[in-house]
């Protein structure tokens, strides 16, 4: 099972943040050795983040020569910006309800005669 | 663009924030959003605390709503107010656990902030915590929140939750 509690530190990091941007934007998947090429990190910075990032379920590696390949993980990736933006969506409806209640009292103020 | 996408999503992680304008004046607002018998008509079911930072307090959902399948209907979130200047700005946070003194890393910190425009207010409500506090505890609370848009929809879902969750027998 995944370790969920990883994710939210996994992402927390503008490097791995970049990381994941650059295999995305390389059809979704790389090697260390083609990440450290464009990241001002080392080698095993590289190889470093790249296990926070699998630990969290955010890439996924398979053996390649004498390499392994990262992959994004297209589900967790959905998944991860799913339940934010649920979270989101529960907070829009709330604001609309505040926004409501307060605008309803407000014109039963209006409404009410001055009190003498 | 899917990447720029994501990569906005991403870097939104820690926080929400939502702003919305009201015509009402911002001392009618703050007390929609700050006084417990305005907040638990526009979100828990019971709210119970005092406008006093860092007394302890409750907010309830679900008391009587569709229950979830252990017959356990309401579930009950801890609740502190943390600051309350009427009527700019009120903040709180909820979720920690009973017992415990909520900071930063154990709650999520809700804080709206008011400021008048045009005979009206424009309301800015932000939450965060969710990075400090790991993304198991994000999906639980998510689901928690979801109650009221679509318990059902949840449920299948819920299971493993309800496990870790309802700690009485």
């Amino acid at each position: 099972m995944i370790v969920d509690d990883d994710l939210w530190q996994a992402i927390g990091d503008p490097t791995r943040r970049r990381m994941l941007d650059l295999l995305l934007a390389d059809n979704g998947n790389g090697t260390a050795t083609s990440l450290g090429q464009r990241l001002t990190v080392t080698r095993q910075g590289v190889a470093k983040h790249l296990s926070v990032l699998e630990r969290a379920g955010l890439v996924r590696s398979s053996p390649s020569g004498r390499e392994r390949r990262y992959r994004v993980d297209d589900a967790q990736l959905a998944r991860a910006v799913a339940q934010l933006s649920s979270v989101g969506a529960s907070w829009d409806a709330r604001l609309q309800r505040i926004r409501s209640l307060a605008e309803e009292i407000k014109h039963q103020a209006e409404k009410k005669p001055p009190s003498r | 663009m899917r990447n720029q996408r994501l990569q906005e999503d991403l870097m939104e992680y820690g926080s929400i924030e939502r702003t919305i304008y009201v015509d009402a004046a911002p001392e009618i607002v703050f007390d929609v959003v700050s006084k417990p018998e305005h907040v638990q008509r526009w979100w828990p079911d019971e709210a119970a605390y005092a406008l006093t930072p860092g007394e302890p307090g409750h907010i309830v959902f679900g008391a009587d709503s569709k229950s979830c399948s252990t017959g356990d209907g309401a579930k009950v979130e801890q609740f502190t107010v943390v600051d309350v200047r009427p009527p700019r700005s009120f903040s709180f946070r909820w979720n920690h656990a009973v017992g415990e003194t909520a900071a930063a890393g154990n709650s999520y910190l809700v804080t709206f902030d008011l400021t008048p425009e045009g005979g009206g207010t424009m309301l800015r409500m932000t939450e965060s915590g969710f990075r400090e506090r790991g993304w198991s505890e994000v999906v639980v609370a998510q689901n928690h929140r979801d109650h009221e848009n679509g318990w059902d929809h949840f449920l299948p879902q819920l299971a493993p939750y309800v496990a870790s969750l309802h700690v009485t027998p």
